[in-house]
């Protein structure tokens, strides 16, 4: 991808070199000035949050190694972006967006989101190659433009299992007309470039393939959404030494349980359905999504949100609700708890997969405050009440940890 | 009667608010683009769908930013206020998919911009329509 991305920045250098000496000839011909070729834009979050809990880490998703523990922290959700568009003609054009904002090691290093070329052959196909973000879910591609959406962020039970943002690879979207409405059909195909936290580990995500794609149907004020999408993970999960043990005791049940524990070249499927209704000043939003494992070292899940707004004046009051749980792999060693070595084993195994397990529901109310043009101000609280063992979508959780904290968030979204 | 004289003459200011002139979305006339539903003129300015039903790829054209005009017109389209649908075009700008309607200096580029597009559409105000322009919605009447 490195050579891609350089080539780019070449293309984008030029671009703005190019502008400057053919501006004079704009002036005259207002019909160019209307079209410019070159565009920057950008986006960002001023943001605090504070989750009462100092039991665990409330981050915005599983990218993030740590967050709010009972104190004020900006990390959650700040961030900055730019964003370069250049228009070769009406047909073809190149996007790259370059992002700041808190990541698995720790730092808040910009990384380049995405970095495609964009040809649209008609009105009704686009066809995009590069490095573009993924869409899971609806909504997941524009999960770090805070001042597009209402809340202060995507509601987390349902966008904190999501932690990859981009894909090295292409789409295709086909829009047709079919009376009263449009249809869009949407096919992608990639493969993953990032890395995620797990405890003081990193998981390279890298590598891993997706593939998936949607049928939308917008009419008029709704847009509905059935969406598929797999990854197939490339690398294995860092827990090789339990791996390896249950291997070492030569128990054929054993070894079944390590090989069911393994993570690569196994696949993970999203499935997931969702409405938008936005009509005037009401807006509302429903979404389920369900989640099969073919490791069993992941538990599958189903997760939904709703949410109800309505505008008055500059101020969105909105409300939403969320609600996500796994469900329990059955997985046995076979190996018995009288020999010592091996209830060490088999609570390790049990550590292990104690720890992708989720049950939770979260009630979140809050006002958006549309301050000045391109300019908006959120305020919101998450009441988050969870099983004790619900521990999946923190990070960090100690022992006291009893799956239940109240989160208040302030935010200042941009967008120039 | 006084009554009656009272309703008659609110009136006669409802349909035209602060005495401001009717919003009609018009086409270039050599486009051969007959009447549009509401729905057709929503997918071409919230950048769904951008082709008029002949096939001829559609060329959107905004006001000037901060013009009432702007602000009207996507009222009486979408009801919806300029910050909303600044949020609309944040999201699709930054997830890289479709680019707002042409953006405009004064209303006499869109009218220049209409000219010289066989695709370009627009909305003005009803008092600058020429022959060289047709009117393809009018959002106050059509639905």
């Amino acid at each position: 991808m490195r050579p891609h991305l350089s080539i780019f920045f070449r293309l984008l250098l030029l671009s703005l070199v190019a502008r400057q000496s053919v501006f004079p000839a704009w002036a005259d011909e207002p019909e160019e000035l209307a079209t410019p070729r070159f565009s920057l834009r950008g986006f960002g979050t001023l943001g605090m949050a504070r989750s009462s809990s100092d039991q665990a880490d409330f981050v915005r998703d599983l990218s993030q190694p740590d967050g709010s523990r009972g104190q004020w922290t900006g990390k959650v959700d700040s961030l900055l972006g730019v964003q370069a568009n250049y228009r070769f003609d009406d047909r073809l054009e190149g996007v790259v967006q370059v992002a700041s904002r808190y990541r698995y090691d720790k730092s808040f290093r910009p990384e380049v989101g995405w970095a495609f070329l964009k040809y649209d052959p008609d009105p009704g196909l686009s066809l995009r190659a590069g490095r573009i973000g993924t869409e899971f879910y609806m909504l997941a591609d524009s999960r770090l433009i805070g001042y597009s959406y209402l809340p202060v962020r995507p509601p987390t039970d349902y966008f904190t299992p999501l932690p990859i943002y981009y894909m090295n690879g292409g789409d295709a979207t086909l829009t047709v007309p079919v009376a009263p409405g449009l249809a869009k059909f949407k096919a992608f195909y990639g493969v993953a470039g990032e890395k995620i936290p797990i405890a003081d580990w990193v998981w390279d995500f890298s590598g891993s393939r997706m593939f998936g794609g949607y049928v939308d149907y917008l009419q008029g004020a709704w847009q509905w959404r059935l969406s598929y999408a797999q990854l197939r993970f490339r690398h294995d999960f860092p827990i090789n030494e339990v791996r390896g043990g249950l291997r070492l005791t030569g128990v054929p049940s054993a070894i079944a349980a390590a090989d069911a524990l393994s993570v690569a070249d196994r696949r993970a499927h999203y499935y997931s359905a969702g409405v938008v209704y936005d009509k005037g000043p009401v807006q509302a939003q429903l979404m389920f999504s369900r989640t099969t494992q073919e490791s069993a070292l992941f538990e599958g899940s189903s997760a939904g949100y709703g949410l109800l707004a309505y505008r008055v004046s500059s101020l969105t009051p909105y409300l939403g609700f969320s609600r996500v749980r796994s469900s329990a792999n059955p997985l046995t060693t076979g190996l018995p708890d009288a020999v010592p070595p091996f209830a060490a084993l088999n609570g390790g195994v049990a550590a292990i997969m104690r720890q992708t397990h989720v049950d939770q529901r979260t009630l979140f109310a809050g006002v958006r405050w549309d301050v000045r043009p391109n300019v908006a101000v959120k305020l919101q609280w998450d009441r988050v009440r969870g099983e004790p063992g619900s521990v999946a979508f923190q990070q960090g959780e100690s022992p006291a940890w009893n799956g239940r904290t109240d989160v208040l968030s302030l935010t200042l979204d941009f967008v120039f | 009667m006084k009554l009656f004289a009272r309703i008659l003459a609110l009136l006669s200011f409802l349909p035209c608010a602060a005495g401001a002139g009717e919003v009609v979305v018009v086409a270039n006339a050599a486009s051969g683009v007959g009447r549009l539903s509401r729905e057709q003129v929503v997918n071409i300015f919230l950048g769904r769908f951008r082709q008029f039903p002949s096939g001829l790829p559609a060329e959107p054209i905004d006001q000037p930013d901060g013009s009432p005009l702007k602000a009207r017109f996507y009222r009486l389209l979408v009801d919806k206020d300029m910050a909303e649908i600044n949020a609309y075009w944040a999201r699709l700008v930054f997830s890289g998919r479709t680019l707002p309607p042409l953006k405009t200096e004064n209303s006499g580029e869109v009218l220049h911009l209409l000219a010289s597009r066989k695709g370009g559409i627009a909305y003005v105000d009803r008092a600058s329509v020429d022959q060289r322009l047709t009117i393809v919605f009018s959002p106050d009447h059509d639905q």
